[in-house]
């Protein structure tokens, strides 16, 4: 497995060189006045265009301006974003605990609730626990993720004045200021430094910030899954073996979680690993809303304000994210179903 | 027997006497029962006051965080550093850490109150000399930066000087550059440092004794305003040396210009004097201010005031309804809906700034699609189509006035009638084009000789993405311009902000529609920009007059008050003579806060950005 492993990682030096030289490319389609025009916000610095395209090279070719990236990249210096004022890498490293300590805590509920719920439905097959769950998917699955944030925003925050959007109470967040050697932001995620600072009223109210943004995504992201491992169990019980097992005298309960459900994860495997590998780059509608700012706010931010190394920084990280998730997968793959060989 | 009898009778009368009433003075008595109706009535007048704060206490929500203001608000904070920073989010910052020798005296933009400075220069104190050259500041003593560095004269001199050799593009500097060196930049087009640039800025400011003393090249009347600009606030020299900033030394000085974003050595570290110190900056999302005790001047009651970054409008309205943000910042369409939230009160704010569509008069062909064909052959419209007044004029009466008032601001607008809007000194009211579509027609049937009118145009009309008031004018002109004739065919279009900026600035729209905010309250920031050919405005609608040149440069050049009341009264006339483009709103904000707030003082020059936190405080 060590070999596979190896070789994997070896690819991603060709995958981020691929990567970057495409993403290069799309930005340098902008013009270097549109390209200059990200440093700038008013008409009033809008006279100063020609001089910041001077100053920063953005007439210069295009290998002239990829080469001068790259050997910035190799000092370590993935440059300046204009969104975030810091450094990307710094910047990268505050805004990325906002999302994964998301993803922490939703990626299993998605997971295991996507797969329990695809299984029950797929199993009671055309009962009405079929029918409601997949009402439930459809309706999750066609929910505009920004209009369900929003309303239930309305309804907990408005009305029931409970969950308030960020991620930490104003009243902690300024303990924390007050007293930076009583607290050390050791991941930058509040309910798990929380613990570790052995506060535990700090990662609780954390994690009271974190529910309506993980009932969000879950109930939007689920339904793929649980459609994913409905399909798969449906088709895995009208397997022959499925009809030996029960010729033999195998219960239900074997059947259906036993034999098929283990032989159905595969395809569900694969979803699951691609959504928690895209829930990396941040979910914008949920961080827009429930004010959490994390790498998905960047990216949009950045975006719109053609913040280039903040772009090329999130690519080339996704990247990273995928080959990682890829080799996981395949190891995966390998553990449920021992017919496949890594080599 | 007999005995007993007369002691019974004894002691019965006894007992009588005992008990019967003294005889009384009536009228004491009526005295003493109003007395105690009184003192009844005056407990029942406190009881019920009390019943009636107890239910009020009740009925309201508890002010939550009492010693600290939460504003909720959009901008994005770039930079600390005075010299870089130039939008209305790091101004906010800026003017409440440091301080400039002169601000804003409450609602006034054309008076000042002293800070750094002891008094504020005029003509009648001898601050300012009679030729309007040499102002003359006394630095007044006591004053602590929050690091415990005493503020002198030197301070005062290096931070003029530091700021200005820096000078980073797309920065403020500009300002304090023309006024004290009669240059715009340090460097020319090319980017190259202007010959002898750094002699100047070392020569125009300097400390005598407890005075700092500016010499000016020429006049420059809006100097005052610039002074308050957050450009213009106090740094510590001793502490901006130590934190990488010019060395003190002209000769150095190209060291130290133009830093590339990002590295501008104050960027993200401030050390004023004024009441609320730096507690911390979490980017994009939220600025915390602590009270500095060491203030010089009376202490402000909030103890602390945090910004917050809340991009979601339905966000910040829903913390200011549960008390979690005692402001957030108000779009003008969602006036009605935060009108609607009870347990607010509001503030309707005039702004010093003016938003206009601009007639462009050379427009570029080149890969054009806003002109169509580039022809005037029913397809598209020529380069030049704008050059004609009777097509201005027409466009300019197709455009209803009052009803885009009423439709799209509630008329919670002012109207502008000119670029020198309401607010700046020299403002007159001069004519407009009224609506009138039967002039609209007249005209168009005219332009051209007749042949727009007969063979008919096609245009884009574009307006930035996201600005619903620019969006509501930009149909406005197209759809009354297109019921003029079936010939004529307008289509709206919205452009990316970033994009907007670049393409109006390549020739790319034959009709524009942009704002302006002022940099400092005096008609030459506005007149200059929208009229003169080599105005950020004036330039790129290839506009050319040269009475109008000549007048925008006689307007800076003069310090006489009555001279440049005519120079910009003839300037407004022409700007309606020669219809030059729609002044479309003079923008009015509304400022909402939580009713517990009190003392903010509202400024034509502070945008809903800023907040003075000395002011405020709450109850």
């Amino acid at each position: 497995m060590l070999p596979f492993i190896i070789r994997r990682f070896f690819f991603l030096i060709f995958v981020l060189f691929g990567v970057s030289v495409l993403i290069f490319g799309i930005l340098m389609t902008f013009s270097p006045e549109r390209r200059a025009a990200a440093y700038v916000t008013t008409p009033q610095q809008a006279k100063d265009i020609p001089k910041i395209i001077k100053q920063f090279g953005l007439d210069d070719p295009f290998y002239h301006q990829y080469f001068r990236w790259i050997k910035e990249v190799a000092k370590g210096n993935l440059g300046w974003s204009l969104v975030a004022a810091r450094p990307v890498g710094e910047a990268f490293w505050r805004y990325f605990p906002v999302t994964l300590e998301m993803n922490l805590f939703a990626a299993p509920i998605v997971i295991f609730f996507g797969i329990w719920l695809g299984s029950v439905s797929g199993i009671h097959r055309d009962t009405w626990v079929d029918h409601s769950t997949r009402i439930f998917a459809i309706i999750g699955w066609s929910l505009p993720t920004f209009l369900f944030a929003l309303i239930l925003l309305m309804v907990f925050y408005g009305y029931f004045q409970a969950f308030s959007p960020g991620v930490l109470s104003d009243e902690l967040t300024l303990f924390i200021i007050d007293n930076p050697d009583k607290f050390t932001p050791y991941t930058g995620m509040y309910t798990i430094d929380g613990i570790l600072n052995g506060r535990l009223d700090i990662a609780l109210d954390g994690l009271h910030h974190l529910v309506l943004p993980i009932i969000t995504y879950v109930i939007v992201v689920v339904a793929l899954n649980m459609r994913v491992m409905r399909s798969g169990i449906i088709e895995e019980l009208s397997k022959d073996y499925v009809l030996t097992a029960r010729a033999k005298g195998a219960d239900n309960k074997t059947v259906n979680f036993k034999h098929a459900r283990r032989n159905a994860l595969l395809p569900v495997v694969t979803v699951a690993g691609q959504l928690v590998a895209l829930s990396m780059e941040g979910s914008v509608s949920v961080e827009v809303v429930y004010n959490r700012h994390g790498i998905g706010w960047w990216l949009a931010e950045s975006a719109t304000q053609l913040d280039m190394p903040v772009l090329m920084c999130i690519c080339l990280f996704m990247g990273v994210v995928f080959v990682i998730t890829n080799l996981i997968l395949d190891i995966m793959y390998a553990v449920i179903d021992p017919r496949i060989r890594l080599n | 027997m007999k005995r007993l009898s007369f002691l019974l009778v004894f002691l019965c009368s006894f007992i009588l006497f005992a008990c019967a009433e003294k005889p009384s003075d009536t009228s004491q008595e009526i005295a003493d029962l109003n007395e105690k109706i009184a003192n009844l009535t005056q407990e029942n007048e406190e009881l019920k006051k009390k019943i009636d704060e107890l239910t009020q206490q009740l009925a309201k929500p508890e002010i939550k965080n009492p010693d600290t203001f939460i504003l909720a608000n959009y901008g994005n904070l770039r930079t600390l550093d005075p010299c870089v920073a130039y939008d209305v989010t790091s101004s906010q910052r800026l003017w409440n850490i440091y301080e400039p020798l002169i601000f804003f005296d409450g609602s006034h933009t054309d008076k000042y109150k002293p800070l750094v400075a002891m008094e504020v220069p005029t003509l009648e104190n001898g601050g300012i000399s009679e030729d309007g050259r040499t102002y003359k500041f006394t630095i007044r003593k006591g004053i602590k930066f929050h690091e415990g560095q005493s503020l002198t004269p030197e301070d005062v001199v290096y931070t003029f000087k530091r700021n200005m050799i820096a000078d980073p593009d797309g920065g403020p500097m500009w300002m304090l550059l023309e006024a004290l060196t009669g240059e715009g930049s340090t460097r020319d087009k090319e980017g190259k440092i202007i010959p002898g640039i750094y002699e100047k800025i070392d020569k125009c400011v300097e400390a005598k004794g407890d005075q700092v003393i500016f010499h000016l090249p020429k006049p420059y009347p809006p100097f005052m305003g610039i002074l308050a600009y957050s450009s213009s606030v106090i740094l510590s020299k001793q502490w901006c040396i130590a934190n990488g900033c010019w060395d003190g030394n002209i000769k150095n000085a190209s060291k130290f210009n133009n830093p590339a974003p990002g590295h501008e050595p104050l960027l993200k570290i401030a050390n004023g004097t004024n009441a609320y110190k730096m507690k911390s900056w979490e980017p994009n999302k939220e600025f915390v201010f602590e009270r500095f005790d060491g203030y010089w001047g009376p202490q402000p009651k909030l103890k602390r005031a945090i910004v917050k970054y809340v991009k979601e409008w339905s966000t910040r309205k829903l913390m200011l309804q549960n008390g979690d943000a005692d402001r957030v910042r108000v779009d003008n369409p969602y006036v009605p809906e935060v009108k609607a939230i009870k347990g607010l009160k509001f503030y309707e704010v005039p702004l010093l700034s003016v938003s206009a569509a601009f007639f462009c008069q050379k427009v570029n062909p080149t890969g054009n699609p806003n002109i169509g064909s580039g022809k005037l052959d029913g397809k598209g419209i020529p380069p030049d189509f704008f050059s004609d007044i009777n097509v201005r004029k027409a466009f300019l009466h197709a455009f209803d006035r009052k009803t885009y008032a009423q439709d799209v601001f509630n008329n919670l607008v002012i109207m502008p009638t000119s670029p020198n809007v309401k607010g700046l000194p020299y403002h007159k009211d001069v004519p407009v084009y009224e609506f009138d579509v039967n002039k609209a027609r007249d005209y168009m049937q005219k332009a051209w000789g007749g042949q727009a009118w007969e063979k008919g145009f096609k245009m884009i009309i574009t307006h930035n993405t996201g600005n619903e008031m620019r969006e509501a004018a930009a149909h406005m002109m197209a759809e009354n311009i297109m019921s003029l004739n079936p010939k004529f065919q307008i289509e709206v279009r919205n452009v990316e902000w970033k994009d907007y900026l670049v393409q109006y600035r390549n020739f790319m729209f034959p009709i524009f529609i942009i704002g302006w905010g002022a940099d400092y309250p005096d008609p030459h920031n506005f007149m200059y920009t929208f009229m003169h050919s080599r105005g950020v405005y004036g330039r790129y609608m290839a506009y050319q007059n040269d009475e109008v040149d000549k007048l925008c440069e006689a307007g800076i050049a003069n310090v006489d008050p009555k001279e440049r009341e005519k120079v910009y009264h003839r300037l407004q006339d022409l700007w309606y003579a020669e219809a030059i483009g729609n002044t479309i709103y003079q923008q009015i904000v509304v400022r909402a806060y939580r009713d517990w707030v009190h003392g903010f003082v509202p400024n034509a020059m502070l945008t809903d950005a800023n907040e003075m936190l000395m002011d405020i405080h709450k109850q």
